[in-house]
Formats: structure tokens, C-alpha cells, sequence
């Protein structure tokens, strides 16, 4: 026996949730599918791996009411850079601790970056336009992007579409000089993925980035009050309150497909069926087709592209235990980004080592913190730590990691490295196994030109639909990909209600 | 005598010689070598038309060991080839032999070839272009060993009417037993050889397969066997005769392979090239085949059709026109078929031409006579493929000649 929803979703990742909240809100039958023991996916538990989310984009918590569910977001989060020197600290487009002239340039190179990043925010909030046999929406969407980049007017124009595709080292350099502060943009500009700040395309993930951001503005990450957890509790909240069913301990095996190949529901790993029309999947591309469907539902070329998507997760996320905060580091800090890097050079340096599967020695790092009864706990992502790292990632290579993160913590806040009790380094090898996550890789795929837009996940899969009628991806690896917003969730949804789920 | 100094075959720049090479050369009198797949393969030893005739009233000797060849493996290996190919390979059995298309995600032909079902768990598929990555692709996922076979394995056509007379006087009693498409193993001279009833001629025939080591041993014996019924080495000029008036089509002359196009509107479909009665939906999913259900609900833009053409002057490379005026297509083989006594060609036409409008379609022909150029414009008129088949080729058991 086997029962029958509207939707299935399958994963209570954050845009799982956001999928099925909103396909709940439009009166569908919906069941989400989880195969651990609590939601939230990245978000999930005490000391979730996504420590710093941006917010929710405001279009989906106003959608979905969250602010009724319990989710407030506090002030924005600002941003301090420890290089060694004066610490600098980033509020928006002000930068103080840096040299006037500086923070002049900063300001001017921020407000331009903002105005280039709002021409892009339209896109992320509905389906990209397909380029082959698209219709007459595609066609209006697309020249929907191209007008609001010619809105910009020329001069602005013309300077976006000269660096949309350059590096963030170059526009740094050119526009406010290395240092922490150049660090700090270049770290929002390459975290999560596979790219040092020289990397083309470095400007669009920042910009990107800086588009896809929730209440507070752009680029800034905001804290929800009483932390990740309060996003997940909202949504789920929101998701129930619409009838839609969660239940957790539920791993999803193989999704059916029926003689007329049409997805039709899934199977649990101890081999309970449910059945609907809509299957929504937040795994990543690469485990919902070639996993959960597998590949005698796909052409090969499809087979090839899913097997070439760069997925090799580069972040590592390290929990450190501090008896007591070190001189220059306060109670009220740990509310904020703390950037740990430098320079640009130092990133990039970091990055060598990964590309050929080694760990950096001076990783470079971002970490928040929060006060627990033994002292506090510091969230740390340190990058670049490759998934693919030669030789596995045994204990060994852990504590190598979690050593060097220490050193470049200690270079720029001096005693800290006394005062570490413990650390739990959980490694993007880890990431997958826990979670799924194919290369442990936080958005499901680089976000890369190439694995962008109309061809997010690859070519010939955008707009949400699979190759299998009635299955949706509504997690990172679809667009507008990863980072907390909830719109690859919002988006999936939309056009499953539109498709309908016709039998 | 000064070796050196011994005169030796020419052949292509590079190309390597086929386990037949040493026989062939040796009759070569035309030193007229193509390169094959990088072998030397031989184009006319003789005279063209004395190769053709003895396809169709003796029997020929013509090697086909250049071919693509690709074994398929594993307890996963019918999967791969349903799912490779349009045809339902499930209901192909094994010891049986089928002519196969298989088409891109877009639902274009990506090449054909001839599947041969060797065992429950094992196939070879020969072909013209290389597609060890394409099926190893295909095959991805699945448990199956997918290898390249091509340099591994010797073989020829035999073809004509005589060839089962001489295959009877070698006392091989398969024969007697072998439908069209049967494989069976036997023994020529003493060595293995998987023998198939097949053949690109629309002929009795036959398609003989052998370890490289042993091919001049049964080359030699079906040689000899055939010295009293007039056996022939041919070229690829006679065979492509006999292909044309068989009704088979070769990719890169009628149709390119959708791996090869490099403009995008160059692909085709296998409803434009007629190939239709291949594609069948009644099976799980299989490559192409969401493409190729869109394609079956409309009507082709253009099709190749099989023409022929007023009096006797092949029309090798020409267009086609509508009221002589407005041009409307092209031929891509074409053939005086002193067999059929009919000049016929393929054609690509732009529908409706061909389809609902059949009258009024010209050919316009250039001759050179002597340096000068003469322009006939020629009645087209639409046929069936294929243009010749005799009843010999299926009569089981064979017939003698």
C-alpha cells in the first residue's frame, strides 16, 4: 500500500521546507521526505554547518509569513577584518580602520557594486529564460535582464558587462588596494566554491552573492534572533501550519517512473511507496538523477554532463572550543563576521594548495562565535580544503587543518591559540556522507558561469524540470543556486503549480 | 634478385595493412587504395564494372576488417544495447543479427551498424565511425565491459549467388539451416570463423568473422573453394553499386552523423532519412527517445527519398528542381544499375516535394564530354527503396548457382 500526495518533496533542507511551504500554501497535498533524524539540512542543529546564512529572500518570508512563524532578524551583520594591523571593521559601503582615502574608494566601489547587483537580483527570483525552443516568457525575461543592465545607463553599463566576468583581485586592486579589507570582499567573492580570488568570474559570484542577500542589504548576512536554528523552525512551522506533512527518518531510495515515464512517486530505503504527481527533490543534482532516479531514465549526454559538474567542495567547517575570548576579540564581535585573511594573496595562496589536492598552510577563515557554559564556541569555515584531499581526510589531515587554522588565527589575534581547548573539524568529505552533498559541496555545484542561470544545473535542465516529467530539483544545484535564500525552494514550487502535475 | 628493387603495392600514406592486405595487393592491378579507418583498403583492383557484375552473378571476396568493432559484455549488456539503440533489442535472440540506428539526445541519427547478439550477456556491434566513447558513455552506471574490438577481429563479405554453392562444396552444413540474420559458428580450414547471413548487396550473402591469425587461412579456402564459380576480390566502388541499388544508406554520403555536423541544422532524424521502421516507442526509455516521440507528431521538413531518373546519365551531385525552375533539393548517391536497367539516386527533397507533390520534379545533370560541359535537365520520378532485391537472398535453405 502506498500513500498518495499532490507533491513529495524529498529533503528538509531549507528550500526543501520553502518548496513545500509554498506548495502547501496553494492548497497541494504535500509530504517532505527527510532522511535524518531532524530538519534543517545545512542549518540544522546546534552548531549548523551554515553558521553565517544570509536571509531569507523578504519576497518568500513575506510569502510564506514567516515573521508570524518566529523568524526576526536582528540588525545586519558587519564584517571585521583582522590583518594584523588595525583591525577593520565593515558596515555596508563603511569601511573604518582602513586609510581615508581608502574608505573613500571603498564606499564609491561598494555603492557601484550594489547598483550592479540589484540589475542581476532580477533574475533570481523566477525561472531563467531557456535559450533553445524557449517561448515568448523566456524571450521577455531575458531581455528582461538585458534592460535592466542598459538601465543602468551607459557609463555604468559599459563598466559592469568590463568586469561581470574579471577577477575580484583586479577590481580590488584597481579600485582600493589589497589588504584586509580587499581580503574581505575576496572572501565573500570565493567562499563555498572552488575559486581564489584571480579566478575569472570572481566579480559575478560576488555580485551574485551581493544579489541574493535578505533584509539587510547588500552583501550582508543577517543574524536571525536566537540563531540558524529560528529559520528552520520557521519554516517548518510555516510548511505545517499549511497541512504539509514532515517526516524525518525517511530515506528516499529510487524515484518511480511509470511505463509512460513520468516520475510518480518514491521509494523509502525499508521500501514504503508514496505516490504524487509533483516530486520535488533538494538533493543535489547529481543524487537525484543519478541516485535516486539513475541513469536508465537519461540520455547519455545528460549522464556525461551530471558526471563533469564541478562539484568538489572546498569549505571546511570547524567547531572551536575557547576557555576565555583573547585581548582584542569581545563578547559583542562574536555577533559579527570576523574575517581571518590577510590579504588576496594569502587566499589565493590557499588556493594553490587545494588545486592539487593538499591542504593550505595558512587557510583563510571566517568565523562567528557564541558563549556556551564551558566558555565559547567558535563556528569557523576555513578554505580552501579540498573534498577530493590526497590521501582521504583522516584524523591526521583534521587536526593538520584545524592546527593551521589556529596559526593564521593567531597571527592577527594574538593568544587565541592558548586558549583552544578542543576542535571537531567536520571536512566537505564529511559534509557528503552526512548530508548527501555530493563533493560535500554547499551550493550542489560551483557557481560558475558555466553552472549558471539557464544553465543551472547543466544545459538543458534549467527551469527546475528534470528530464522526467513531473520531477522538480528544488535545491542549491538549481537556480539561482546556493547561499540561505530559499529561492531555488520558491522558484522549484512556482513552477511545479504551474506545470500542474497532470497525470 | 636485389629486394629492394622488387616492385611493391602502393598504398595510402600511413595506412596500415589489413590481415587481407598480402591477397589483395596481389591482385591489385589498379594499385587503388583508400584509406579506411586507417587501413588500406582497396577502391577497384580491376575494372569497377566486372566487380559489380560478379557481385550479382558470381560471388566476391571483399574485406571488411576496417569496420568499427565493439564487444559488449556483462550481465547488464542487453540493458546497454536497449537503451543505445531504436530497435527492441529484447526481442532480439541470441545466434541473431540486426540492422540498428541509434540517435542523440535531439532524437539525430548518430550512426548505424549491425548488432550481433553472440549470447544472452554478449553483442558485437560493427559500424562505420568510432563509438567506443559513445557507448561507454551510454553504458555508464551499468555492469557491462564495453571494448573496442576493431584491430582484435578479421573478416570479409561473400557475396553473390554462387556463395552458398561454394560454401556447401567447403561441407559447411550450417548453411543449409541459416535464415537471413542467422549467426552460426563453424570451422574453415580447420580455424573458427562466426559466420552471419548478412551482406550490403540485397543478395545471398554472407559475413564471415575470424582472429586476424587465422584470416589467410580461410580467405585462402574460400578463395580456392570459389576459383569454379567465379569468386572475385572487389573494391569499394563495385560494392557501392550494389549498396545503392540494395537500398542502404551510408552515413557521410546520404546522411551525417549527428557527432560529425558541424552546422547545427545538418543533423537528421531517423524520419527524414526514412529510417522510421526502425524506431520503435513500445520499450523503456532509451536514448533520443523523448526527442524522437516530438518528432514522430510532426511532419519532417525534408526527406531523403529514393528517385529515378529519365534515360541513362547518373545524376551524381545534382539538384533538384520543381518546374525546372525553383530548386527544391539534391541528390546524394546515384547510379546507372545496369542490373535493374533503371537510373536511380537518393535525393533530398524539401517537403512537400516528394511527399504530396511528386509531379513535375527535374534533375539537372552535368556531363563533360571531352573538356566540354553539357547541362541535361532529367524527369525525376519517386520510388521505393530498395531499387533491387532478389527472392534468392532469403530462400533457406540456399539455393545453388
Amino acid at each position: 500500500m502506498s500513500e498518495t500526495f499532490d507533491a513529495i518533496v524529498i529533503g528538509a533542507g531549507h528550500n526543501g521546507l520553502v518548496a513545500a511551504a509554498r506548495l502547501a500554501k496553494e492548497g497541494k497535498k504535500v509530504v517532505v521526505l527527510e532522511a535524518a533524524a531532524e530538519v534543517g539540512g545545512l542549518l540544522g542543529g546546534a552548531d549548523p554547518v551554515a553558521a553565517m546564512p544570509f536571509g531569507i529572500n523578504p519576497k518568500i518570508a513575506s510569502g510564506l509569513g514567516l515573521a508570524r512563524h518566529g523568524l526576526r532578524y536582528g540588525a545586519p551583520m558587519k564584517t571585521l577584518s583582522f590583518g594584523g594591523g588595525e583591525r577593520v571593521e565593515i558596515d555596508g559601503s563603511v569601511a573604518r580602520g582602513v586609510a581615508p582615502e581608502m574608505a573613500t574608494n571603498y564606499a564609491e566601489l561598494h555603492r557601484k557594486l550594489t547598483r550592479y547587483s540589484g540589475a542581476l537580483a532580477k533574475m533570481l527570483t523566477k525561472a531563467p529564460p531557456r535559450f533553445r525552443d524557449g517561448g515568448l516568457g523566456d524571450m521577455l525575461s531575458m531581455a528582461q535582464l538585458g534592460l535592466s543592465i542598459r538601465g543602468l545607463g551607459k557609463t555604468d553599463m559599459r563598466d559592469m558587462l568590463r568586469i561581470i566576468l574579471s577577477n575580484v583581485w583586479d577590481l580590488c586592486e584597481d579600485e582600493i588596494g589589497d589588504g584586509p579589507l580587499a581580503a574581505a570582499l575576496a572572501m565573500d567573492a570565493t567562499l563555498g566554491g572552488a575559486m581564489g580570488p584571480r579566478s575569472p568570474g570572481t566579480v559575478l559570484t560576488l555580485l551574485y552573492r551581493m544579489a541574493s542577500t535578505g533584509s539587510g542589504g547588500a552583501g550582508q548576512r543577517s543574524t536571525p534572533i536566537s540563531g540558524a536554528a529560528a529559520v528552520v523552525s520557521a519554516l517548518t512551522k510555516a510548511a505545517e501550519a499549511s497541512g504539509a506533512a514532515i517526516r524525518t527518518s525517511s530515506p528516499v531510495a529510487r524515484i518511480l517512473v511509470d511505463n509512460s515515464d513520468r516520475a510518480v512517486g518514491v521509494a523509502l530505503e525499508d521500501g514504503t511507496e508514496f505516490r504524487a504527481p509533483l516530486i520535488l527533490s533538494n538533493a543535489t543534482p547529481r543524487r537525484t538523477l543519478l541516485d535516486l532516479l539513475g541513469p536508465q531514465h537519461l540520455n547519455a549526454e545528460d549522464v556525461a554532463r551530471l558526471r563533469h559538474m564541478a562539484t568538489n567542495g572546498m569549505v571546511a567547517r570547524i567547531d572551536l572550543d575557547l576557555a576565555e575570548l583573547p585581548e582584542g576579540l569581545s563578547e559583542a564581535d562574536l555577533g559579527h563576521r570576523i574575517v581571518v585573511a590577510q590579504d588576496m594573496r594569502r587566499i589565493e595562496r590557499a588556493l594553490n594548495a587545494a588545486k592539487y589536492g593538499e591542504l593550505p598552510t595558512e587557510p583563510a577563515v571566517e568565523f562567528t562565535g557564541r558563549k556556551t557554559d564551558a566558555g565559547w564556541r567558535l563556528a569557523a569555515l576555513a578554505q580552501f580544503a579540498p573534498c577530493n584531499l590526497k590521501g582521504g581526510w583522516t584524523k591526521a589531515k583534521k587536526d593538520k587543518l584545524a592546527k593551521a587554522t589556529t596559526k593564521a588565527m593567531e597571527a592577527v589575534l594574538p593568544g587565541i591559540g592558548g586558549k583552544i581547548t578542543g576542535w571537531d573539524v567536520r571536512s566537505p568529505a564529511d559534509l557528503e556522507a552526512t548530508y548527501g552533498l555530493t563533493g560535500g559541496h554547499w551550493h550542489h555545484g560551483e557557481l560558475r558561469i558555466d553552472q549558471m542561470l539557464m544553465m543551472r544545473p547543466f544545459a538543458g535542465a534549467a527551469q527546475y524540470r528534470m528530464p522526467v516529467a513531473g520531477l522538480y530539483l528544488c535545491g542549491a544545484g538549481a537556480h539561482p543556486g546556493g547561499d540561505i535564500s530559499g529561492l531555488p525552494g520558491w522558484n522549484a514550487a512556482g513552477q511545479a503549480i504551474k506545470d500542474g502535475g497532470a497525470k | 634478385m636485389n629486394k629492394a628493387l622488387t616492385p611493391r603495392p602502393q598504398m595510402p600514406m600511413g595506412a596500415l595493412p589489413a590481415p587481407f592486405h598480402e591477397r589483395i595487393a596481389a591482385e591489385n592491378f589498379q594499385h587503388s587504395w583508400m584509406n579506411w579507418n586507417g587501413y588500406a583498403s582497396p577502391g577497384v583492383l580491376d575494372t569497377a564494372e566486372f566487380e559489380y557484375f560478379a557481385i550479382r552473378n558470381q560471388s566476391t571476396l571483399f574485406d571488411i576488417s576496417p569496420m568499427c568493432k565493439f564487444r559488449i559484455k556483462g550481465p547488464d549488456a542487453e540493458a546497454v544495447m536497449n537503451r543505445m539503440v531504436t530497435r527492441d533489442v529484447r526481442k532480439q535472440k541470441p545466434g541473431r543479427v540486426s540492422y540498428v540506428i541509434w540517435c542523440d539526445e535531439d532524437g539525430n541519427v548518430v550512426d548505424d551498424g549491425t548488432l550481433f547478439r553472440r549470447s544472452e550477456d554478449e553483442f558485437l556491434l560493427f559500424c562505420q565511425e568510432p563509438q567506443l566513447l559513445w557507448i561507454k558513455d551510454i553504458a555508464w552506471g551499468f555492469d557491462v565491459e564495453v571494448t573496442e574490438v576493431t584491430h582484435d577481429l578479421a573478416g570479409f563479405a561473400f557475396q553473390g549467388p554462387t556463395t552458398a554453392a561454394t560454401l556447401r562444396d567447403l561441407k559447411i552444413k550450417e548453411i543449409e539451416t541459416m535464415r537471413p540474420f542467422d549467426i552460426r559458428d563453424i570451422k574453415i580450414a580447420g580455424k573458427k570463423v562466426m559466420i552471419s547471413r548478412t551482406g550490403f548487396t540485397g543478395d545471398l550473402g554472407y559475413e564471415l568473422v575470424m582472429a586476424p591469425k587465422d584470416a589467410l587461412s580461410v580467405w585462402d579456402a574460400v578463395y580456392a573453394a570459389g576459383q569454379l564459380r567465379g569468386v572475385r576480390i572487389i573494391g569499394y566502388e563495385a560494392l557501392e553499386m550494389a549498396r545503392i541499388e540494395a537500398g542502404f544508406l551510408l552515413p557521410r554520403v546520404d546522411f551525417i552523423s549527428s557527432q560529425t555536423n558541424l552546422r547545427v541544422n545538418r543533423a537528421r532524424n531517423p524520419f527524414e532519412i526514412g529510417l522510421g521502421w526502425l524506431v520503435t516507442f513500445d520499450k523503456p526509455h532509451y536514448n533520443g527517445k523523448r526527442a524522437l516521440q516530438r518528432l514522430a507528431g510532426v511532419a519532417p521538413k525534408r526527406k531523403l527519398v529514393a528517385i529515378e531518373i529519365s534515360k541513362d546519365k547518373a545524376a551524381h551531385h545534382a539538384l533538384v528542381y520543381h518546374r525546372k525552375t525553383r530548386e527544391v533539393g539534391f541528390v546524394t548517391s546515384a547510379l546507372w544499375s545496369a542490373t535493374t536497367k533503371r537510373n536511380i539516386a537518393y535525393a533530398w527533397l524539401e517537403v512537400p516535394f516528394g511527399q504530396a507533390v511528386k509531379d513535375d520534379l527535374w534533375v539537372e545533370i552535368y556531363l563533360q564530354r571531352e573538356i566540354e560541359w553539357q547541362r541535361r535537365m532529367e524527369r525525376v520520378m519517386i520510388v521505393e527503396r530498395p531499387f533491387f532485391v532478389h527472392p534468392r537472398r532469403t530462400v533457406t535453405p540456399p539455393l545453388n548457382f
